[in-house]
């Protein structure tokens, strides 16, 4: 026992930590193994027995997984663009051109110290960051990403969003509420009425739109627009698309409405008390919201994972690479290094200052790439749900870099500025919206 | 290990009588005036809320306690005095040179205004007359410091209303000729560059070279970056009508420079009490009458197209010769009193000095105007929101360590 004693005070911090991990790892998966093994079967007969829940578990699970590189990419595009704006460099130092900087921030939020302010109400502040992540990740469940890529294909689609979006305005009062801080009431009393108006005027904006498509689930209203772009819903409901972007950001809190967080106001609105993770739990839940605003105007008004015009021909891929037997592993062998060398070639003979090793470094990096162009190609034209993420994420991003943009341009408005543009012009806007709607389909089809 | 159940005498808890909340503002001590016990009493439906030391974005460490009712300012009450450092009592313990470094951090952002002053002051106790050169040097320097601390407020402005994108920009302008100037005097923002009689050095190549770099693009940059503002809808309709204040009023509050102007007055100190060579200079007093946080700001902007007029004058008026008077080197003015005025960016800023014939000043009081700005912001405030403090603050753009000293 003194030898193990003695062995174990020997180690340094990271030998301690990889030999307590590993066993239990090890442990885990023998015991995996085990199980599997013995129950193999019925495992896989009560899977294949749910498989809606099954998929509804793999679904969830993936769009909680997805929100991390989607807050850590719209967090980075935040930085990077908003400092070309300023025309400073911003992020260079983690990664290329500082790609990794929101990675960094990430990880600092974790090693950062959780801290609860006395005489906050405790079980209350734990629990808001994630009643507020919670909100904002769980309205992804119903966003088709592509064809067939959806966590759930309601009926009720855009109401289930509307609900669970608004829950968010509850977690932000409770972290208004609990952090015994009265800046932080004032961001929570601001959010509660700030989303609470621009809910109105959001909801009444696509109830256009729906009164077009006849239904409310997002697959559907996707399903509808596909062919030309013209098909978009965007050409018929331009009022509404409009109402929808501004009450979209709005709700998500972000410039020119970001009043709930206002720093040169109340610091840091409902967030002011909150440290490490679960701060970065907001930080979280704001990116994703971003993306989702972005994602679903994208949804409802542009045609989804459309592309904007239907293929003019159609393609088919002959490709079996099976067939070709031993050549194919030839082909893999020989390929990349006759591209390697073709690539190098022009590198070797542009500049006589470029050495050999060099040339070959540059090559190698270009055929890479050239490969990798090749397949995702070839994936694009032969898989549809990869043109439809494609299209899909080209044109979220697109409205997300709208939407730092707007931030690194705009000044914030005033609480009643607000309020009174909620009132006095979207809703009156947007009921317009609702009756010429109805009347011209009363009208044309009627 | 000995353990006391006793409360050790430093406890702050042992002296208060009355339960107060756990951060609340309320001072520990009864009310001293009545004034003071009619704001910390509370009304119905009312809270206090600390704006400061440590905002964000108040200007340096002023405290501000708000009285409000859900968002609107009921009262409020500005606690001053968090910079403090004595700088009249200091420069009392000086010698005349010394003097000028205690009062070039008092508006760090606009230092040689801050040093002009006390100097003109020290000049006029000791009969020096200074050369015309240095006298142009000195317009030409302080013009281009009035220039950074207007694109200072500019962007700071923006900052307060929530635009990130202007403070940056304005930081170019302000760097580029905080970079100028550093050529010139050998530091980027206290330069202790005026001496009594004249300046600490003459204009060198590269301030020349970066100055004439900057001339032929200043204006365009300057109109670039307030593109992004002026004709900003949310902007305009934040700052037009926040924080009136009329003619009458202003005069009544002593309010000088930018602000006072912006409500019609054409009160400028060097037309009105013209000193250096300003006399010589063509330039207009630009004014607005609306007296809002909006007046006050594009007022700030034509007020950087004037000194670049003078600027450009300057540089096309210079003489020749000496940029420092003959003087001994221990300075003993004899006994009396100078009193000296010199408009800052933030307004007129003047130091009075008495001298018992020794080397060092007597007495020496100096009148900031950021301080006396401050004042006026109890009838500005009340009735507006917590998002218009911020922004009536910085349309005053007050320097704390002016108010302070």
């Amino acid at each position: 026992m003194t030898v193990i004693n003695r062995t174990w005070d020997r180690l340094t911090l990271p030998g301690k930590i990889v030999f307590t991990v590993v066993p239990i790892l090890l442990a885990l998966l023998i015991g995996l193994v085990a199980v599997i093994a013995i129950l193999g079967a019925p495992i896989v007969n009560v899977l294949a027995d749910n498989l809606p829940i099954v998929r509804f578990v793999v679904a969830a699970t993936i769009v909680l997984l997805m929100t991390i590189p989607t807050a850590f990419l719209v967090g980075y595009m935040e930085l990077k663009c908003i400092a070309l704006m300023n025309l400073r460099i911003g992020p260079d130092r983690v990664g290329p051109f500082g790609s990794l900087m929101s990675v960094v921030h990430g990880l600092k939020m974790l090693m950062k110290e959780d801290f609860t302010p006395t005489g906050a109400d405790r079980i209350v502040f734990t629990w808001a960051p994630i009643v507020v992540y919670l909100a904002s990740v769980m309205t992804l469940l119903v966003i088709p990403f592509g064809p067939g890529l959806f966590g759930q294909d309601l009926n009720l689609g855009l109401l289930y969003f509307f609900g669970i979006g608004g829950l968010s305005v509850v977690g932000m009062l409770m972290a208004g509420w609990a952090s015994f801080n009265k800046y932080s009431l004032l961001g929570g009393m601001r959010a509660a009425a700030q989303v609470i108006s621009y809910e109105i005027p959001l909801t009444l904006s696509v109830v256009g739109l729906i009164l077009l498509a006849g239904t409310m689930s997002l697959n559907q209203i996707v399903l509808d627009q596909s062919g030309w772009f013209t098909g978009w819903y965007i050409w018929r409901q331009p009022l509404g698309a409009l109402i929808f972007f501004i009450a979209a950001t709005a709700e998500a809190n972000r410039t020119p409405f970001d009043l709930t967080e206002a720093d040169s106001e109340i610091v840091a609105g409902y967030a002011t008390e909150y440290s490490g993770m679960r701060f970065g739990f907001f930080y979280f839940a704001e990116f994703v919201n971003v993306f989702i605003i972005a994602a679903l105007m994208v949804t409802l008004f542009l045609g989804g994972w459309n592309a904007p015009f239907p293929w003019p021909w159609p393609i088919t891929l002959n490709l079996d690479p099976g067939g070709l037997g031993i050549e194919l592993l030839i082909l893999v062998a020989v390929v990349p290094l006759l591209l390697t060398l073709v690539f190098a070639a022009p590198f070797w003979i542009a500049s006589s200052r470029i050495k050999g090793w060099q040339a070959l470094i540059g090559g190698f990096v270009l055929a890479n790439l050239f490969l990798v162009g090749l397949v995702a190609t070839a994936a694009y034209i032969s898989l549809d749900w990869v043109a439809g993420v494609f299209w899909f994420m080209t044109k979220t991003y697109v409205f997300v870099f709208i939407l730092v943009w707007m931030r690194g341009t705009l000044p914030r408005v005033r609480v009643d500025q607000l309020m009174d543009f909620a009132w006095k012009w979207l809703l009156p806007a947007s009921l317009l919206n609702l009756f010429v709607t109805a009347a011209a389909i009363v009208v044309v089809k009627g | 290990m000995t353990t006391t159940t006793e409360r050790p005498s430093d406890d702050p808890r042992v002296k208060l009588d009355r339960d107060l909340g756990l951060f609340e503002p309320v001072p520990p001590y009864p009310p001293r005036t009545e004034r003071e016990a009619e704001f910390y009493t509370l009304g119905d439906g009312q809270m206090f809320i600390n704006m400061g030391p440590q905002h964000p974005s108040t200007h340096g460490v002023l405290r501000v306690v708000l009285k409000l009712d859900g968002e609107k300012v009921v009262d409020l009450d500005p606690v001053l005095g968090y910079l403090h450092r004595g700088v009249e009592k200091l420069c009392e313990n000086a010698d005349y040179h010394q003097a000028i470094c205690y009062t070039d951090p008092l508006e760090y952002v606009s230092s040689l205004f801050t040093e002009w002053s006390p100097v003109i002051a020290f000049e006029k106790l000791m009969d020096v007359k200074v050369p015309r050169r240095a006298e142009y040097i000195r317009v030409l320097s302080s013009e281009l410091n009035r220039i950074a601390s207007h694109a200072l407020f500019l962007g700071w402005m923006a900052l307060d209303l929530g635009g990130l994108t202007p403070i940056l920009w304005s930081f170019i302008e302000r760097d580029e000729i905080v970079d100028m100037l550093a050529a010139l005097t050998g530091q980027r923002m206290l330069f202790n560059y005026f001496r009594i009689g004249g300046v600490n050095g003459d204009l060198n190549h590269e301030f020349m070279s970066r100055l004439g770099d900057w001339m032929s693009r200043a204006a365009e940059h300057i109109e670039a970056g307030n593109g992004l503002l002026n004709e900003n809808e949310i902007f305009v309709r934040r700052m037009r009508g926040l924080g009136t204040i009329d003619q009458k009023t202003a005069l009544r509050m002593v309010m000088t420079g930018p602000n006072l102007r912006a409500t019609g007055v054409p009160f400028d100190v060097r037309r009105a009490h013209p000193y250096s060579v300003f006399p010589e200079l063509d330039f207009d007093i630009p004014t607005r009458q609306e007296g809002d946080c909006l007046a006050r700001y594009l007022l700030r902007m034509d007020e950087i197209k004037q000194s670049l007029r003078i600027i450009d004058q300057c540089l096309h008026q210079m003489p020749d010769g000496p940029i420092m008077a003959k003087l001994p080197r221990l300075l003993r003015p004899r006994p009396g009193r100078a009193y000296a005025a010199v408009e800052g960016p933030r307004g007129q800023l003047s130091t009075y000095a008495v001298s018992d014939g020794t080397d060092q000043p007597f007495r020496m009081r100096i009148h900031d105007p950021s301080f006396i700005h401050l004042q006026s912001v109890g009838l500005m405030m009340p009735g507006h929101l917590v998002a218009d403090t911020m922004a009536i603050m910085a349309s005053l753009d007050p320097i704390m360590g002016g108010v302070d000293k």
